[in-house]
């Protein structure tokens, strides 16, 4: 397949990482330029103790590296472009083959892997790097984060009353300087290098006003993130979400003060262009005079670019309305630009990020819809004053005598609500249920009271899904039975439903179906084949971190829609909880009654909030009289013929 | 006369055919330079996406290589998720893709056991699937996914919710 380049001799390379050994062995000098192939045991070992991933297999195109903090790394055989997650780079020479093993540009991996290779005496140290860290927020709060090479939990090396000092041992960074924060009650931002090559240490320092508090620092993905606040017993600055709510402009970059990463030493990549930092064949390019028009409809931004050059944007999504643009190969004639703008836009800050990029970054008063249009002379970037919903956060071109844009129209549009609004079960199915079923009891009601038995489903703190569904099922039993129902459960004590039916056994026929799929179609089968009306399974919901919170009830087939919607529509408002609303879903056992059926997730808990309320027998009564109301409200609005009452 | 000029017609036809069948076919599946990489937000419905970038087929790609290709580079994207400043349900920590396969309009995606590692709830595995199936089926001719594994066929993840042992299409969701 693709390219097969000239075979080379193997050679290897012994560096020090992590104060060890690390040899590679499958290493290439090819026209000079180091490789390493991808079945090295070095590199396996190298990329698994950084937490990543390596995906590929013989014949395959792409070397695709998952980093531990959710980052893709995209090599392509026979292509010098690569990605970093959203940044797209070149490489030395392109991925090659030799044999059935793919050699992969070894300076280019290290430096996206955020690995730094020092010299010491004789030896190589591969330094783990912190490569970026951010402070964003407010007047109120500020979030500092930081990433790097592997998952980053420092230690707090000193915390007096107006300094706090984290320490990551191990890392070595660009980022040394000092930089005004003045957000959340941090007043500054230093960062320091100290020990050595081999036991390199990046010291942070945040000089902070009286009284500023902090949470407890967190990884997110890998990145480290603290949060700090004003002064008071406050609840946590940060609800435990997957990302930093702070609705706020970045107020402190640590940007690199020297050339990130020394390229190894090499003469001449296989392809036998000269290996340098900028791509071979080109000149760099000049960016200066940026300025800002403001009108009526908003503000076009200006950047005036002589020469040819790449360029990548990036936008965060609302609260955190930035935008920035990066040239690459470009240097900045001017000085920095840092300025304040009147709204669409907040402000316009200009600067050489680093040698070969330069960065004009704005903060938006909103979501507002922002355009790039590249062209020979530069770019001008116009932003709008409607507010969208949601878009692409990043794209890519290039400006000079060959123009070209991935995303040359609007950048942001708001979503198309036939395809993004899932929230529709009601359009979907909009004239009704299509129900062919008829109910052989139509009192009868089944209530399947989630998990149990050998399956406590979630848990926090010994409070089990298995039992809190067990008591609001039991709870709906006893109202629906006191207004003239029947009901069934499909377990009454805390057992594996598929012990307690012999039909379960026999309706599953397939070898390979798990016993979760079992104890799922067992309790179908009880609503199925008693004909039951409908089915109602319940629920506790639970997340990854606490953030989430919510009710929903899920459904799978067009005639669960009216009876979700049903359920649904005060349950939310009832219990006091978010209103998460129906949400279709293939759920195994929704799908596979016969009958309506929703599945309700009554709380997250996962969620402090949540948590508590489910802990309150008040609250089961609630969710149990809400959800029975939801059926009565179903049951009037669509009988059953008369035949079969 | 008449039979110069029908075999005129015909080379011009022929010509015109051929020309066709070059266009289409040098097209591959995959013409494009970019790929939506979606992603289910934190209100557990509604989706984000964002463009990554994708080579486009090389020569001596075939056709069903790049297929291939485009969905292992879906697939991976998708479930390493968007950058980490982006609000997102994402896959449990560690979840990676073993492997893909592709027979007709379906595609396998072997995931590692790490998905297995669920919060409990249907929240997070309705998130996460939805946005791997968006995602690996917005790759031309992709209809459905089919998700193992370890390589196995599982009917449910363990004490889950979804149904997985049949392929999962956007209709799913």
């Amino acid at each position: 397949m693709l390219l097969a380049a000239a075979s080379a001799r193997a050679s290897t390379a012994t560096y020090l990482f992590d104060g060890r050994p690390l040899a590679l062995t499958h290493v290439s000098h090819a026209a000079g330029a180091a490789a390493v192939g991808i079945n090295d045991p070095g590199l396996r070992s190298l990329v698994r103790s950084l937490g990543a991933v390596i995906t590929w297999h013989p014949g395959e195109r792409y070397v695709l590296i998952t980093t531990g903090a959710a980052q893709v790394i995209s090599f392509s055989v026979g292509d010098r472009g690569y990605d970093v997650g959203p940044l797209s780079a070149t490489a030395e020479f392109a991925p090659y083959l030799v044999g059935s093993e793919v050699y992969l540009p070894l300076a280019d991996l290290l430096r996206s892997l955020s690995l730094a290779p020092r010299s010491d005496g004789n030896a190589t140290v591969l330094q783990r790097e912190i490569t970026s860290i951010d402070v964003r927020g407010s007047a109120q709060q500020a979030i500092l984060v930081a990433r790097g090479a592997g998952s980053l939990s420092p230690r707090v090396a000193s915390e007096s009353g107006d300094t706090i000092v984290y320490a990551f041992d191990g890392f070595g960074s660009t980022l040394e300087g000092s930089r005004p924060v003045d957000a959340g009650g941090v007043r500054s931002m230093q960062v320091r290098v100290t020990g050595s090559v081999r036991n390199p240490r990046t010291l942070v320092t945040l000089t902070l006003q009286p009284g500023t508090r902090h949470d407890p620092p967190r990884s997110n993905d890998g990145d480290f993130e603290v949060a700090f606040g004003g002064g008071g017993s406050a609840p946590p600055l940060l609800a435990g979400g997957a990302s930093a709510p702070v609705a706020a402009a970045p107020v402190a970059t640590m940007t690199p003060v020297a050339e990130p990463t020394p390229p190894f030493a090499s003469a001449s990549p296989p392809d036998g262009t000269n290996a340098s930092a900028a791509p071979a064949g080109t000149t760099i390019a000049t960016v200066g005079g940026v300025s800002v028009q403001n009108g009526s409809d908003g503000a076009t931004v200006t950047i005036p670019v002589v020469g040819n050059a790449q360029f990548a944007w990036h936008r965060l999504r609302a609260p955190d309305n930035r935008f920035w643009i990066d040239v690459q190969n470009a240097h900045l004639a001017d000085g920095p630009l840092d300025q304040p703008e009147p709204d669409p836009l907040i402000s316009v800050r200009v600067r050489q990020i680093d040698p070969q990029t330069v960065r004009v970054a704005l903060s938006v008063a909103g979501s507002k819809n922002i355009s790039v249009s590249p062209s020979a002379t530069g770019i001008a970037i116009s932003v709008g004053t409607q507010e969208v919903a949601d878009g692409p956060h990043f794209g890519s071109g290039s400006v000079g005598t060959l123009v070209s844009s991935n995303e040359p129209q609007a950048l942001v549009t708001p979503v198309p609500p036939d395809e993004y609004g899932q929230n529709d079960a009601g359009a979907t199915w909009k004239f009704g249920p299509h129900s062919t079923y008829v109910p052989t009891r139509p009192k009868l009601i089944v209530i399947d009271p989630g998990h149990g038995g050998g399956d406590v489903g979630t848990t926090r703190n010994g409070v089990t899904e298995a039992s809190l569904t067990l008591d609001m099922a039991k709870r709906l039993q006893a109202i629906l039975v006191a207004r003239g129902w029947q009901v069934q459960l499909t377990r009454e004590t805390d057992v594996d439903v598929k012990r307690t039916t012999q039909s379960a056994q026999e309706a599953i026929s397939d070898g390979y179906r798990s016993t979760d799929a079992q104890d799922l179609q067992a309790r179908d089968d009880i609503a199925n084949n008693a004909g039951a009306r409908l089915f109602v399974s319940i629920h506790v919901n639970s997340f990854i971190n606490s953030g989430p919170s919510g009710t929903t009830t899920y459904f799978s087939k067009p005639d669960d829609v009216p009876l979700a919607q049903a359920v649904q529509h005060d349950l939310a408002a009832t219990l006091g909880t978010k209103d998460d609303g129906t949400i279709k879903s293939k759920l195994y056992v929704t799908l596979h009654a016969n009958m309506p059926a929703v599945l309700v997730e009554t709380a997250f808990l996962s969620n402090p909030d949540d948590y508590a309320k489910l802990n309150s027998a008040d609250w089961r009564q609630r969710v149990a009289e809400s959800i029975a109301d939801g059926i009565d409200q179903y049951a009037k609005q669509y009988p059953v013929p008369s035949a079969n009452q | 006369m008449k039979s110069s000029r029908a075999l005129l017609l015909l080379l011009l036809f022929v010509a015109v055919a051929f020309g066709a069948w070059k266009f289409f076919s040098s097209r591959g599946p995959g013409a494009a330079d970019h790929l939506t990489v979606y992603y289910t937000k934190l209100d557990g419905t509604t989706l984000g996406r964002w463009p990554v970038s994708l080579r486009t087929q090389q020569s001596g790609e075939s056709d069903i290589e790049h297929l291939h290709n485009m969905v292992l580079y879906a697939a991976v994207q998708a479930v390493a998720g968007p950058p980490s400043d982006v609000s997102a349900i994402r896959f449990p920590p560690g979840t990676h893709v073993l492997g893909v396969n592709v027979h007709g309009s379906t595609a396998t995606v072997d995931l590692s056991k790490d998905v297995t590692s669920q919060g409990g709830g249907s929240f997070g595995e309705t998130g996460e699937f939805k946005g791997l199936v968006y995602t690996v089926t917005g790759v031309p001719t992709i209809q459905a996914v089919q998700v193992t594994i370890e390589g196995s066929t599982v009917a449910t993840l363990p004490g889950g919710h979804l149904e997985l042992d049949t392929p999962l299409r956007r209709s799913d969701f």
